[in-house]
């Protein structure tokens, strides 16, 4: 077979104004590549760290895109192909999640996991038969079959804040059984849970050139006994990683902090002893939290998110992190909001989960918009969000020097953020911030 | 979040989004020689689409396997009560025309309508 040049790309997306950005390394692109066939030759740029060269020579085109933001910049570039006379792939998460209005804008549609099936477009492009969709919702390949991702296309320099390597995103499951009002992973993935075998996650990760992971998977809470494995098996390899939400479990947190867990995100959702203690409980095991807290659900008023707030003084946590409820589609947020007539924004763009896109129940868009802005201002005023994620930092890089697992910062790109070169003037130090001050007023 | 068998006198698989296999709640009740066709969200039990993002198409599939005409039946959408502790999951009935504009496709019931009608 003749090799074929595919340029896989991963459109940008407009990062919330005034939050400190990093760019991870995505996921979704080297995962899908990893399922071609060897005689797809892939060149890889992620938009978010590098420009896009229209004229690189490719023969096909593939979109792969995870957020609703992603969405419109995706058609851009379509559109661009277009004029250049390419064919232009589409699939990931929020393909799937906007697949009716996609399919007006790329040749081929890709919903469902592409292990075991991604060979079948590429041949039909070939042929000159090209399917519009290829679906395969709700049918997903056996969870055994999910490989290693090709991390090889990384342009690791481009994944690195003044020397420090960004975490690698890494899946140990799929799919999730639980269905929670504003996700929409039960649709995408399918309402089970699907670990992987975990002597493969142990090779998979053992394989990755990076000491530091984000196991990205909806909620590790979801099988005890899988969980309790996994952290053993994992622990010998000495990474250090964050994830979703660890079984409340005095065995499974000890196994955890043994297999190396950093720290872990923490849905905030009401101001209860149970969450205080929840927070605690991850402490008293050494495993930092960041607090995930969304504001906007119908059953939440003005001084209830007033309260909430405060509350996030009293529970000691080592981030957080603020999101207004987004009505994504095939969620019941979606559809609850939709037969109420109280969406008033469809423009994808908008849909960040840092702008109000529809009717609250119990206040105002304008409202719910400040007390967004509040919160994060009334979290990070005595101490910034990079100071906190540095605090976070040290702490790994302690346990990473004990263990004899720490690597040194590069040291050539000690200047340098994801790719662009940095400023460390006095004068910057200052812009930066007031420009977080001007955000927190 | 298992949803009482009393929202439903069978269960109606269809054809979702994407042709997805999906499942819905389903009732017909015939009041005043007016036909009511009531689909009801079986959350966890539907292994697909929700019955408001399938819309059009599960009515259409409703009205092809009861041999019933669009036009001729009242159209509702139930979202059970699940005795969640959160509040969104409360039982709501929005009657739904799917040949009016967006703003007054959906049409919330009152509680006496839905007695009125489920009696």
């Amino acid at each position: 077979m003749d090799t074929i040049k595919l340029k896989l790309i991963y459109p940008k997306w407009n990062k919330l104004p005034g939050q400190t950005t990093f760019n991870l390394p995505p996921h979704g692109p080297v995962a899908f590549a990893a399922t071609l066939p060897e005689y797809v030759d892939i060149s890889f740029t992620d938009e978010n760290v590098e420009p896009i060269d229209f004229d690189e020579e490719c023969d096909v085109v593939a979109l792969s895109m995870m957020l609703t933001t992603q969405v419109k910049r995706g058609w851009a570039i379509a559109e661009e192909y277009h004029k250049r006379g390419k064919k232009v792939l589409a699939g990931g998460i929020s393909t799937m999640l906007h697949a009716e209005e996609m399919v007006n804008h790329v040749d081929s549609v890709f919903l469902g996991e592409s292990e075991g099936r991604s060979e079948q477009v590429i041949l039909d492009w070939k042929n000159g038969c090209l399917k519009k969709i290829y679906n395969f919702m709700g049918n997903q390949p056996p969870i055994e079959s999910v490989g290693p991702c090709r991390r090889d296309l990384y342009k690791r320099d481009l994944y690195n804040h003044k020397g420090v390597q960004m975490v690698d995103l890494f899946n140990a499951s799929r799919g999730c059984r639980f269905s929670c009002y504003p996700c929409a992973v039960s649709y995408l993935g399918g309402r089970k849970f699907r670990p992987r075998p975990v002597d493969k996650v142990v090779e998979d990760m053992a394989g990755i050139d990076n000491n530091r992971l984000f196991i990205v998977d909806n909620s590790l809470a979801q099988n005890k006994e899988w969980e309790k494995e996994l952290f053993t098996a994992i622990a010998p390899l000495k990474k250090k990683w964050i994830s979703h939400t660890i079984e409340d479990d005095p065995e499974v947190l000890d196994l955890a902090a043994k297999a190396g867990a950093w720290y872990v995100y923490q849905a905030v959702y009401d101001t209860s002893d149970y969450i205080k203690e929840r927070v605690k409980r991850y402490h008293d095991y050494g495993i930092g939290v960041e607090g995930t807290i969304l504001f906007g659900l119908d059953n939440q008023t003005e001084d209830d998110i007033k309260r909430l707030i405060d509350f996030l003084g009293e529970i000691d946590l080592d981030l957080a992190e603020f999101t207004i409820f987004a009505p994504f589609p095939h969620t019941k947020g979606h559809d609850d909001l939709l037969r109420q007539g109280r969406i008033f924004d469809f423009d994808w763009d908008h849909y960040n989960a840092g702008q109000v896109v529809y009717q609250p129940k119990n206040m105002s868009p304008e409202k719910l918009q400040d007390l967004y802005d509040y919160a994060w201002k009334s979290f990070y005023a005595s101490e910034t969000q990079e100071s906190k994620m540095f605090r976070l930092f040290c702490n790994v890089a302690l346990r990473e020097m004990e263990e004899g697992t720490y690597r040194q910062r590069d040291r050539r790109l000690i200047n340098k953020s994801f790719g662009r070169d940095v400023d460390r003037s006095v004068r910057n130090v200052n812009v930066r911030t007031e420009s977080q001050q001007l955000k927190l007023n | 979040m298992k949803v009482s068998a009393e929202y439903y006198d069978e269960i109606f698989p269809f054809k979702g989004e994407w042709d997805m296999e999906s499942s819905c709640g389903l009732k017909i009740r015939e009041i005043d020689g007016k036909k009511y066709v009531i689909v009801t969200e079986l959350y966890q039990d539907n292994p697909g689409t929700s019955v408001t993002y399938a819309g059009r198409k599960l009515a259409d599939q409703i009205c092809e396997a009861k041999n019933l005409k669009l036009e001729d039946i009242v159209y509702l959408e139930c979202t059970p009560n699940t005795n969640s502790k959160l509040s969104f999951y409360d039982e709501e009935y929005f009657q739904v025309d799917f040949f009016a504009d967006m703003q007054h496709k959906y049409r919330q019931l009152s509680k006496e309508e839905v007695m009125r009608i489920l009696k």
